[in-house]
């Protein structure tokens, strides 16, 4: 049986057992069942993505021939305290913190939740309670399964985080959802949802890391739901640092209605195989998209962003600046796919896309799209791929900089565009950190 | 001698530069090396420095009687080679505290020496920046990126003020000046003058000079010193122009 028809196996055992409420993990509240079902169905009708679709086409999922993924059942964790996550929290950070392990709320490392009044942070699959209904109905109504990654997060979602900001709240501090994969003997597959709405005039900073406990071998097929109301603003910040056996899937849905303003930076730098889809929704006019990334695939890593950003309405802004970092065998693929509707006009949009190879080995697959029915429209496109500048190297070591050191200053220069947008000085300064300590091991 | 410079044949993709170059520095002394626009200065320059791509194919360049061709760059640049960049380098992303800092630190690990901490190098670089005028937010940016041509300049003579050579060589540093830079420019060196520091100013212009004063001056043609002589050369060379000694160069 290949993994495919394996794993197709295992899920629908655990859809049974689910349907049951015999797994622990999938005997959420009542609340969640419809979401679960639209998944099941969704999940039912679909299969694996594979290459001959374009949306897939360099990005192999070879690797669930090779793994059967047994599915993450909930704790028990308990043996997990704080001290011995420590090396994976932020230092200095001001962030309230919900922690997650392999899917799940990890209650001994969570400290008490206390946000301001009208924000509330909270475990997604929590029963009903605190959280009003009208929020809760916008769980699974952000995103769409494009693929079948996606309806089997919805039929088989794990916890995650549920942020709510009420309208006119500036949510301080910043929140933080740290997700930490501990491997188990058994490669696991988790599926953590998150769903952030800030409702008109809202603001919060929200950190999303995904962290690993040794370098299993692990597939955590997360998904993301984030609702901005009129005139409110997020900044979304995202580190991932899986191990290096793992495969990470990062499904993110935003939508924006008239005046909000959403900024994502990420930086992805662990993982085997790492893919981001992000995809992005203007329903109203004025809004603004503001999303970087830096992608680390170092030798055999492969990193994957896909974009899909949609300007259904006039006067909207959506900039994008992505960045590779290749080393040895790694591959980049970054597809960025911009739709500006014939009533889009006055759309502003520009789409960059750097990449720096260490490496004659490396390989990017880089396709940039505009696809334009508007007339009155700002958009514009461009791609590099370019080596270490022989000069600015030279300068370097006329200085006393070692070769080495001198690649390593350069590399963290050309990410630097990237890092330094990101708000938040003890995720900024643990990126970085991850990416110089990454670099020493590469150049 | 400081620098010893002996029958020094280099190529640049294949075609030879220098033809068989001699010069004698000696400590604390400031050499001008003068010529006319592809004459092999800065390649000379660059070949000091240990450039990629600029190979040596015979004869040698010894710094107190140490071999400098097979050393790799930043070596050289621990032994106290400094060369101020004609066009110095934008870096992207890279701070200049940073650099500055890193660059000192690589150099004197390179001589056993201990490395400053922030707080050590943060009051040395102040007094630094004084020195070449230079405005303190600078520090906080990419190295030279977005710098005016003057603060380029100013960058560069500050880091020869940071890192403290015992030869610097200047390329065209009064070159993309104007006369209040230059003057500051030359102020700095001037003040970095010491009887252990020997100073190499490749100029085209006798302006720098103004500013500078050499010991001696050297003229640079076809890839040779074609006349020696103190500042009175540069003097002659402003009334003549070139035209004199590199006729005679042809001639022999």
């Amino acid at each position: 049986m290949s993994s495919s028809e394996q794993m197709a196996t295992d899920l629908q055992q655990v859809l049974q057992q689910g349907r049951h409420r015999m797994t622990p993990g999938l005997s959420g509240p009542q609340w969640l069942s419809p979401v679960r079902a639209r998944g099941a169905a969704a999940v039912a009708t679909m299969s694996l993505p594979d290459r001959k679709q374009e949306a897939w086409r360099y990005s192999s999922l070879g690797f669930l021939d090779r793994v059967s993924y047994q599915p993450l059942v909930e704790g028990p964790f308990d043996a997990i305290l704080p001290g011995d996550v420590e090396d994976l929290l932020l230092q200095d950070s001001d962030a309230v913190r919900l922690v997650f392990v392999n899917g799940y709320l990890a209650t001994a490392l969570t400290p008490a939740v206390r946000c301001c009044d009208g924000a509330t942070v909270t475990n997604l699959t929590a029963e009903m309670g605190e959280v009003p209904e009208a929020v809760r109905t916008q769980l699974d109504a952000i995103a769409e399964h494009r693929h079948v990654f996606a309806a089997l997060n919805s039929a088989l979602m794990s916890d995650g985080a549920l942020i709510h900001v009420a309208r006119g709240v500036s949510s301080a501090p910043p929140i933080e959802i740290l997700h930490i994969s501990v491997g188990l003997d058994e490669p696991g597959i988790a599926h953590p949802r998150h769903l952030i709405v800030l409702e008109e005039g809202a603001r919060a900073e929200v950190i999303e890391r995904y962290c690993a406990m040794g370098d299993g071998s692990y597939f955590n097929n997360a998904l993301i739901e984030v609702a901005l109301g009129a005139g409110s603003e997020l900044v979304h910040e995202r580190v991932q640092e899986e191990s290096p056996n793992a495969q990470h899937l990062s499904d993110l849905h935003v939508r924006l209605e008239a005046g909000s303003r959403y900024r994502l930076v990420q930086a992805t730098l662990g993982g085997a195989w790492s893919r981001t889809d992000v995809r992005v929704t203007f329903e109203g006019e004025g809004a603004q998209a503001e999303l970087d990334g830096l992608m680390l695939a170092r030798d055999q890593q492969l990193n994957d962003v896909h974009l899909s950003v949609h300007h259904k309405v006039p006067h909207c802004t959506s900039h994008e600046t992505f960045k590779g970092i290749l080393d040895g065998k790694g591959r980049v693929v970054f597809d960025g796919h911009i739709v500006v509707a014939r009533d889009a006009q006055k759309t502003d949009a520009v789409l960059a896309n750097d990449n720096l190879m260490l490496s004659r080995e490396a390989e990017v697959d880089a396709k940039p799209q505009l696809e334009i029915y508007a007339d009155d429209v700002k958009c514009s496109h461009g791609t590099t791929v370019g080596e270490l500048d022989a000069n600015m190297l030279f300068y370097l070591r006329s200085r006393g900089i070692s070769e080495v050191q001198a690649k390593q200053m350069l590399c963290q220069g050309f990410a630097e565009e990237i890092l330094q947008k990101i708000d938040h000085p003890a995720l900024r300064a643990r990126a970085s950190g991850l990416l110089a300590a990454r670099l020493m091991e590469s150049v | 001698m400081m620098l010893s410079i002996k029958n020094l044949k280099a190529e640049v993709e294949g075609k030879e530069i220098l033809k068989g170059l001699n010069l004698e520095v000696g400590a604390g002394e400031v050499h001008a090396i003068m010529g006319p626009n592809g004459s092999g200065k800065s390649t000379l320059a660059h070949v000091l420095a240990g450039r990629e791509g600029y190979e040596v194919t015979s004869g040698e360049a010894t710094m107190d009687g140490q071999d400098l061709i097979g050393l790799e760059p930043e070596e050289r640049a621990a032994l106290g080679v400094f060369l101020a960049f004609q066009y110095p380098v934008e870096l992207p992303g890279v701070n200049n505290t940073h650099f500055l800092k890193e660059a000192l630190n690589a150099q004197r690990k390179a001589r056993g020496e201990p490395e400053l901490d922030s707080v050590a190098f943060l009051k040395l670089i102040r007094e630094k920046l004084a020195l070449v005028s230079m405005k303190p937010e600078l520090l906080k940016r990419p190295v030279n990126a977005g710098f005016s041509g003057g603060e380029k300049k100013r960058n560069e003579i500050l880091q020869m003020a940071l890192l403290e050579p015992r030869l610097a060589i200047l390329d065209e540093t009064d070159s993309g000046l104007d006369i209040d830079a230059l003057k500051t420019v030359s102020d700095g060196v001037n003040a970095l003058r010491s009887p252990e520091r020997s100073i190499i100013l490749v100029t085209h212009y006798q302006r720098l000079l103004d500013y500078i004063q050499p010991d001696f001056v050297h003229v640079l043609a076809g890839g040779r010193i074609v006349r020696s002589g103190d500042k009175t050369l540069a003097k002659e060379l402003e009334e003549k122009g070139y035209g004199w000694l590199t006729g005679q160069d042809e001639a022999a």
